[in-house]
């Protein structure tokens, strides 16, 4: 079934199809499926995918029973669970959440800095049928935990998610993916950061292998704001995280992190993109992988400074452990600056793991797998010993040493 | 024979390194092998302790009435031999205690000893540090993460002193070291001596040999052991250079 077909036939499932500017937009969405040649050379979003299973796909979407459950700890702290990409509205006077609203599309539709033949935002517009807007309100300082949950075998799950963090909040947001079933998530992540703001946002995905997630973020910095990213990748399903962050006034940061850990047949595809519209904006992006057996991965980070974006500081880095011959992972730095006064750098280091440190710590009576794991170990410390939060630490070293447990 | 070697001809990537190499070193010896850039002597402690880079074209190697190529790297750690690197390797995030804790308990695990608990070792590590005049901090870093060339030796003799090994070999441990990191290396070398254990030193100059009294010396050109003798040999190559024996 063509891409037009599959849509009208499960348009009642879909947000927003009464809406005409919507309609619109997946008109010309439509039109560019239709016109693509899917020229897997030149288009990101299409390395390593299988065509045939991203495009002709069976729709099938269950509105959630129950809804999803919000506990207010009183410290602060929020857990929400989201169940098939719903959760359920709430409001106090620190954040306010509700269902995504057909003018949080509109308002996205026009932005240009995610391509537009990224085939997977552009599924995620045309069967968007989930999805949530949450407001931190200004000056507050509070820490979110979604757990996202997908309730049965086969679901494709088109996900829209608003966040917006006010003039002075600071918000702290784990994110965890860890499905068991065979589904399909493919979800949109828009963040606004106002001024003065902070959003550290941690996404740990630990899916099982016949999970699909597909994970886009797209976040803009106002005067001052910070956004910080650090993604954990432990799936044995497909995940790609594709990233944006947009600096479009002075002094905002933008620091996209991620590490993933691939064995089997398992493939990762990562991007993150950073582009510098205003002036005194720093931005970091670093990616490390570790890749056993026949898995792949690609990583593309690619930093843009405007004419207008001096004194910027734009930072790219990509390492990756490759600990079987037939695993591998391609990476593409990219820098495109059209300001003059920048410090901007990029490097790419990928290969086996060094036999000088097996050599050396099997020297002291260390056994070559007991060697590999500590240079696992080390390859990922600096990520694993600047995360703050308790329970994360403990989370994230705990899918690490299963992890470990497989590595031969 | 503690360790006995007999006709030890080795190649790298079509380069024969060793031809027919032979040595012996008994309980409780010092050995020290001089020789020229490239004559072989990081290869010959590097296959005597292990790595696995290099073609054994022929000879045998006894250690401790063990067929020496019989042991895999970490086996032969276990079975007391050490080896104290010319350029020991960083490890980032790795803290040293844990790191030298396991590297212990390994070979305790083989001799069929109880592992050392973490309070016992915490003791151990700090008596030793501190006799190597080693300072505690040191002990809070990563393996010779930001070490500097003393630090690391200083670093390697301390793991030797922790490891306790029947066969240590020091393979230029002298290269990169002021006189007075030498003489807190020399020292700690001398302290761990005793009738049980052995040391196998190579090296290109004398110096170090002034503060390591060693019982045998030998000359290795071209990939063999070319003279043997006591120290007096050592005072000759500081004179003469090795041309003579070329």
């Amino acid at each position: 079934m063509n891409i037009q077909d599959n849509y009208l036939k499960n348009k009642k499932n879909i947000f927003f199809t009464e809406n005409e500017n919507v309609e619109n937009h997946r008109e010309i969405l439509i039109k560019i499926f239709e016109n693509d040649r899917f020229d897997k050379k030149n288009n990101e979003s299409l390395k390593n995918v299988n065509l045939k299973n991203f495009l002709d796909f069976n729709y099938k979407y269950l509105v959630p029973e129950e809804t999803s459950v919000i506990n207010n700890n009183n410290d602060n702290s929020y857990s929400i669970v989201s169940v098939n990409g719903q959760c359920t509205s709430f409001k106090d006077d620190k954040i306010e959440i509700t269902k995504i609203l057909d003018e949080d599309y509109n308002d996205f539709s026009k932005n240009d800095t995610i391509e537009k033949n990224d085939h997977f935002v552009n599924l995620n517009s045309l069967f968007l049928n989930s999805g949530f807007k949450i407001i931190i309100k200004k000056n507050n300082n509070i820490k979110i935990k979604i757990s996202n949950i997908i309730t049965d075998d086969d679901l494709t799950i088109f996900q829209k998610n608003n966040y917006i963090c006010e003039e002075g909040s600071s918000l702290n947001l784990i994110e965890e993916y860890e499905n068991k079933n065979n589904s399909t998530s493919n979800i949109l992540n828009v963040i606004k950061l106002e001024k003065n703001s902070q959003l550290n946002h941690f996404l740990i995905q630990d899916n099982a292998p016949n999970h699909n997630l597909i994970i886009t973020t797209h976040s803009s910095c106002k005067k001052d704001s910070i956004y910080n990213q650090k993604v954990y990748n432990f799936s044995e399903g497909y995940v790609r995280n594709f990233h944006y962050s947009e600096l479009i006034e002075t002094n905002s940061e933008a620091d996209l992190q991620g590490i993933f850990f691939l064995k089997d047949n398992n493939t990762s595809n990562n991007k993150t993109f950073v582009k510098h519209l205003a002036e005194n904006c720093k931005s970091n992006q670093v990616y490390k992988g570790i890749l056993n057996d026949r898995s792949k991965a690609t990583y593309f980070s690619n930093t843009h400074v405007d004419q207008v974006a001096q004194k910027t500081e734009g930072y790219q880095l990509s390492k990756g452990i490759l600990l079987s011959d037939n695993a591998s992972y391609f990476s593409k730095p990219e820098l495109k600056i059209y300001a003059d006064d920048v410090k901007c750098s990029h490097g790419s280091t990928i290969g086996p793991i060094d036999e000088n440190a097996i050599f050396y710590i099997r020297s002291r009576g260390m056994s070559k797998i007991a060697a590999t794991k500590i240079l696992i170990s080390s390859f990922i410390n600096e990520e694993l010993s600047s995360i703050n939060d308790e329970q994360m630490a403990e989370i994230i070293q705990k899918k690490l040493v299963r992890y470990l447990s497989k590595v031969k | 024979m503690f360790l006995e070697i007999k006709d030890l001809s080795v190649k790298i990537e079509n380069k024969n390194i060793l031809k027919g190499l032979n040595l012996n070193i008994n309980k409780g010896e010092v050995h020290a092998i001089m020789g020229p850039n490239g004559c072989g002597k990081s290869t010959l402690a590097n296959v005597l302790a292990g790595k696995e880079d290099y073609e054994i074209l022929n000879g045998k190697i006894n250690f401790k009435n063990n067929d020496l190529f019989d042991l895999n790297i970490e086996e032969r750690a276990q079975e007391g031999m050490f080896l104290a690197f010319q350029y020991p390797v960083e490890i980032p995030g790795v803290n040293i205690t844990p790191f030298l804790h396991s590297a212990i308990n390994s070979k305790r695990k083989r001799m069929n000893e109880e592992e050392i608990d973490n309070l016992s070792f915490a003791k151990l590590l700090k008596s030793k540090a501190s006799d190597l005049g080693i300072n505690i901090d040191m002990l809070k870093r990563s393996v010779n993460t930001g070490f500097s060339g003393g630090e690391k030796k200083r670093y390697e003799i301390l793991q030797m002193s922790i490891l306790n090994p029947d066969l240590a070999i020091l393979d230029e441990t002298d290269s990169g070291l002021d006189i007075d990191a030498l003489k807190i290396v020399t020292n700690g070398v001398n302290k761990l001596k005793t009738k049980d254990n052995s040391f196998l030193i190579i090296t290109h100059y004398q110096k170090l040999l002034d503060y390591i009294k060693p019982d045998y010396v030998h000359v290795m050109v071209n990939g063999s052991i070319v003279k043997s003798g006591g120290s007096e040999i050592a005072a000759e190559i500081e004179k003469d250079g090795f041309q003579k024996f070329q």
